[in-house]
């Protein structure tokens, strides 16, 4: 991703809408999150105390879903110039679980001015959706994108 | 006879409201980024730069080492965030919480918790309020499953 290229505020437009290709979240990817982020929670790490749960079985963490969905779109999406994060809306509707494919969408749904001169907000409305089309996460992302010089 | 000293968990009723917890820190590494990296499929242009949702990942294992038992959280309900300022390898980062509100349910209850990640120059990062569903204490002799919310 270069910062210094990629799409202007102007380029972008209300109803612009991504789909991102599937990927398969595998025990692998909660075991390297639950490592990496020191969430050991029994909730993703104990198969045995999970048979008794309402799950049946290890979920993943829930920003995992959502730093997973993240990678899909950055992949799916053309880069946009000078790009920060600015906020974000989120809901975790339903879980996770090994095997699961999930594959997301967004759409920009909001354009608007700040006061940083040179700079605009953009507002996107984003889903989650696992292998059987069910809904297991939603938000909105907030990002400034650089406005076209000159 | 006395229940061991690391089963004590905290529930609902024992939820504060107002109180301030603090994490300790952990210093954001290359490792972390290029782990995150890797799991997300996604990289900063910059290679000092720190992915904007490390920190928030982190900041849920970072709760686990703050020193008090842990919240039996039935499940992380949603969340809004805000991305203050860049994080950069070599910053040191730590939480700092409070509960906001709560609210008694059928099955749990549901806590609003106040967190915000803070550098070593006591600059605000990132922070936002997490909506989370915790479980009542259960009767004597019994203890619920996490995961068993309705």
């Amino acid at each position: 991703m270069k910062p210094d290229s990629g799409l202007c505020f102007e380029d972008l437009q209300v109803g612009d809408e991504y789909r991102s290709p599937g990927r398969t979240v595998t025990e692998a990817d909660i075991v390297i999150f639950a490592g990496l982020s020191g969430d050991y929670n029994v909730l993703h790490t104990d198969a045995e105390y999970m048979k008794a749960s309402l799950y049946g079985e290890r979920i993943a963490h829930g920003l995992l879903g959502l730093s997973v969905q993240h990678g899909l779109l950055a992949r799916s999406m053309p880069d946009r110039a000078g790009e920060r994060f600015v906020g974000l809306k989120w809901k975790f509707k339903g879980p996770i679980k090994i095997g699961d494919t999930l594959h997301a969408r967004a759409r920009i749904v909001a354009k608007k001015d700040t006061d940083e001169p040179g700079w605009g907000v953009v507002t996107m409305e984003r889903q989650v959706l696992n292998q059987r089309g069910e809904l297991v996460q939603e938000g909105e992302t907030e990002h400034l994108v650089s406005r076209r010089l000159g | 006879m006395d229940p061991l000293a690391s089963d004590r968990k905290l529930y609902f009723e024992d939820v504060g409201i107002g109180v301030v917890l603090e994490t300790p820190g952990i210093t954001l590494t290359e490792t972390h980024v290029a782990l995150f990296g890797g799991l997300i499929g996604d990289r900063p242009a910059d290679p000092q730069a720190v992915p904007e949702l490390l920190p928030l990942c982190l900041s849920s294992g970072l709760g686990w080492r703050a020193p008090q038992p842990p919240l039996v959280v039935l499940a992380f309900m949603g969340f809004e965030w805000k991305f203050l300022r860049p994080a950069r390898i070599g910053d040191t980062i730590r939480c700092v919480s409070r509960s906001l509100t709560k609210r008694l349910m059928k099955e749990g209850g549901v806590v609003i918790e106040e967190r915000n990640i803070l550098n070593q120059r006591d600059e605000l990062v990132q922070g936002g309020k997490l909506t989370l569903l915790v479980a009542k204490r259960p009767a004597e002799g019994h203890s619920p499953a996490e995961g068993t919310a309705s």
